[in-house]
């Protein structure tokens, strides 16, 4: 077991796809996606395809290889959800037609490292899982097909191996203001976290959970 | 970054200007004015609506912010509409005497004690006598109730129309307590600046969004329970702070209002710039969209005109070069919501240069009569029927705007939308189906296509292409060939082959063609000039020469083909003949 190193080395998985919407948390009755990937979203494509108790997913880095481009549609969604307390409601009555500015033909570079967490077992280690990580992304295996915000829109993916060059990413420099970079499940009910992202040659650095410029 | 940037030009227009909203205050249009006196007496009413355009439409004022009220007792601070001031009972709710009871009582909290001011006692005392009877008597009140507006106080030793909530002291107090409001809660982080701040619960409501509810939408709302995440209601579930909040939705109204020049419509959706620094821009940009208003206006042109020459004469600087950031919000509404249909966040150059290509790309020739320059709302108000705005698809409108900003190829759906008119439309010579916006917007579609994906076809030109061989071009020079033909030789003719024959000849010649030159040989023969004849076969000839045969269908590109050529050899019948002289000299120099 290696107890020295609590981080493996950085992954990196190439993910796209046709259409994304990494929902803005102030405008999510009519969808408005940020216009890059938010950490919590590359978190949760790394954790479908590979995902135990005993680790979990830091995001580094985030690389932008296609221009941002945007398309506005309409979507049937709906406005109830279940939960504990209803106790039945018919959904067709439920239906409303909403507006939403999505992305279009995204593809990103996701750097992150995997870090043992309280619960991990004898037997885990960060060797294993990094073995495993690499075994699964390499055949394309995962859980749950991994998304691009919303379910409806698939994200493919492919491991970048390290001896790999690494694609070009979008020669653009932007501030991209206050994005959401995760939530903080520590608190009971859980709380936003934000970060002020800033996009140099396409490549966004997301800084560590615990660092100054994560804003809780 | 919308509600930043958003955020920035109200902090930007805050610093600059000396008539920058105080504090606590809004705008709004109020029609009448309740006027006193010292005491409190009443004295009249007066009338303050101005005349905009055909209707009369209430002034605009500055009054104390308004509270957000969907369907329990709330008043607003010296405003409010007939039932909170007066307690008019105008649906008979039964709730009247409570609202109006409130909206003493939120006077009395605001100014704790009499003497502060003395329009504040006068009011008081007026509202508390409660004696509205004089009120209701006077000859104005009819059209008040009519009206059904908001009402506000003036006192009329008090100059010109300066409301009470207006006078000096009363001002400062409400800037006062607007500034230390503590706010409830705790601090959380906003997501807007960065800073801590009081969350808020309800955003103001956002109005002038066309189409939207009188009472304003709002664009951050969470108004079911699919929306709330996380066990977080209402605005929890996106912490935006107080600043901000009153920040952006200050600085939205502001450009949405009635008499703002930076807004203009496109299809459904009420768009809005700014940019980032004091620009021209931001007074230019309404007038390439909007339109000139029926006949063509000489400013508008010569705006568009100077965008071409500018760099050539020197005379303005160049525009296209500038880095000033610049936005552009599209809002469109969707019951008490308001959706984001598109938003561009680039530099003014960008914006010049996609601009100018767009009137390069639509620019065919026309008639002496028709305007040089058509704006986006013509052409869009020619794909929808009857010609009325609010028929054009709300998609379309959105993609096309997008499409022009960002210097994208235009929609597909905007090809077929403009065919299917051309084809369902009966023509006359008042309203042509294939008119100068609908060539227009076909000849753009197809050369920036051609641009964009780097096709090495000859695409249509800007006139008459003698040398385009292209089976669609040819086959609708053809056609109005034929129908010149049919003209000449009946004059006065009500329906020709273009009422009959239009749709199928454009899409499926193979059937039609043959036909129709059977019977132009008819034509030819009843023809009393023959000089007119010669001239008419030779230019059948012409194109006929090009032609290998009569394709059974043509595509959507070579329908609207079809059409720029038939508008483009009807355009050149109908040159005059000074041009017509011109032409030959060039062509011979």
């Amino acid at each position: 077991m290696n107890n020295g190193t609590t981080r493996s080395g950085p992954f990196r998985l190439r993910v796209w796809g046709d259409n994304a919407c990494f929902t803005r948390p102030e405008m999510k009755a009519e969808r408005v996606s940020y216009d890059v990937m938010t950490p919590s979203a590359a978190r949760g494509v790394m954790e479908a395809i590979l995902w135990k108790p005993g680790m979990q997913w830091r995001i580094t880095r985030l690389d932008v290889l296609n221009p941002i481009r945007w398309a506005s549609v309409r979507r049937n969604e709906v406005s109830a959800k279940a939960s504990t307390h209803t106790v039945n409601f018919f959904i067709e009555e439920k239906r409303q037609q909403r507006a939403g500015l999505i992305l279009r033909d995204v593809a990103y570079i996701i750097h992150s490292c995997i870090e043992l967490t309280s619960e991990a077992g004898m037997t885990d280690s960060i060797v294993k899982f990094q073995e495993m990580f690499l075994r699964r992304a390499e055949n394309g295996q995962c859980f749950t097909m991994p998304y691009l915000g919303c379910r409806e829109f698939t994200a493919s993916f492919e491991l970048v191996k390290m001896k790999d060059p690494l694609p070009l990413a979008l020669a653009e420099t932007r501030d991209l203001g206050w994005m959401l970079h995760d939530m903080d499940f520590s608190c009971s009910p859980p709380r936003p976290r934000f970060f002020r992202a800033v996009m140099e040659e396409g490549v966004i650095q997301v800084p560590e959970l615990e660092s100054q410029e994560v804003r809780r | 970054m919308i509600l930043q940037a958003l955020h920035q030009y109200f902090q930007r227009k805050q610093s600059s200007e000396e008539n920058a909203l105080p504090r606590g205050y809004q705008k709004k249009s109020l029609s009448f004015v309740i006027v006193l006196d010292e005491q409190g007496q009443f004295c009249g009413f007066r009338d303050c609506r101005e005349l905009l355009g055909k209707k009369k439409a209430g002034r605009v004022f500055l009054v104390p912010r308004e509270v957000k009220r969907s369907s329990g007792i709330k008043a607003n601070l010296l405003w409010d509409n007939l039932e909170y001031v007066l307690g008019y009972d105008m649906k008979q709710s039964g709730k009247s005497a409570d609202k109006h009871a409130e909206f003493i009582a939120t006077i009395r909290r605001f100014f704790e004690r009499p003497g502060i001011d003395m329009g504040i006692d006068a009011v008081l005392a007026f509202l508390e006598r409660g004696d509205f009877a004089m009120l209701f008597a006077d000859a104005l009140w009819p059209e008040i109730v009519k009206d059904n507006g908001f009402i506000s106080f003036h006192l009329a030793q008090d100059r010109g129309l300066t409301l009470v909530s207006d006078r000096d002291r009363v001002r400062a107090r409400i800037e006062e307590k607007a500034q230390v409001d503590p706010g409830e809660g705790e601090k959380v982080r906003c997501l807007v600046t960065g800073n801590m701040d009081y969350p808020v619960n309800l955003h103001t409501a956002i109005k002038g969004v066309y189409g939207a509810q009188s009472s304003g939408g709002n664009i951050v709302s969470f108004n079911c329970a699919a929306f709330e995440s996380y066990e977080k209601t209402q605005g929890g579930n996106a912490p935006v702070g107080k600043e901000a909040e009153y920040g952006y939705t200050t600085a939205l109204n502001n450009l949405l209002g009635r008499d703002s020049t930076q807004r203009v419509q496109v299809g459904d959706a009420s768009t809005v710039f700014w940019a980032a620094q004091s620009h021209v821009m931001e007074g230019y940009f309404a007038q390439f969209f909007n339109d000139s208003g029926g006949d063509e206006s000489e400013q508008d042109n010569e705006l568009i005109k100077a965008l071409y020459t500018a760099p050539h004469t020197g005379k303005e600087p160049v525009m296209e070069e500038d880095m000033t950031p610049f936005y552009i919000l599209g809002l469109s509404p969707n019951a008490a919501r308001i959706a984001i249909r598109f938003w561009y966040e680039g530099t003014v150059g960008e914006t010049v240069r996609h601009i100018k290509q767009h009137f390069a790309d639509c620019r065919v020739a026309h008639g002496p009569r028709e305007p040089g320059y058509l704006s986006i709302f013509r052409l869009l108000v020619s794909t929808a029927s009857l010609g009325k705005s609010e028929n054009i698809n709300p998609n379309l409108a959105g993609a096309m705007a997008r499409a022009i900003f960002l210097g994208l190829p235009y929609p597909r759906s905007l090809l077929s939308a403009v065919l299917s008119r051309v084809k369902a439309e009966q023509a006359n010579d008042k309203w042509p189906n294939v008119s100068y916006a609908r060539v227009s917007l076909i000849k753009a579609v197809l050369v920036r296509e051609k641009r964009f994906y780097g096709k090495n076809i000859k695409e249509v030109d800007m006139s008459l292409d003698k040398t385009n061989d292209n089976p669609g071009y040819l086959l609708g020079r053809l056609f109005a060939v034929l129908e010149k033909i049919q003209e000449d030789a009946n004059p006065g003719l009500n329906a020709t082959i273009r009422d009959r024959f239009y749709g199928a000849a454009s899409a499926t010649p193979a059937a039609v063609f043959p036909r129709l030159l059977k019977l132009k040989n008819h034509h030819l023969a009843k023809m009393e000039q023959a000089s007119w004849v010669t001239a008419h076969e030779k230019r059948v000839g012409e194109i006929m020469e090009k032609l290998e045969k009569f394709p059974n269908h043509l595509g959507l590109d070579d329908q609207g083909r079809f059409a720029v050529g038939y508008y483009h050899q009807r355009n050149d019948f109908y040159k005059s003949k000074e041009a017509r002289e011109r032409e030959n000299e060039q062509e011979n120099n």
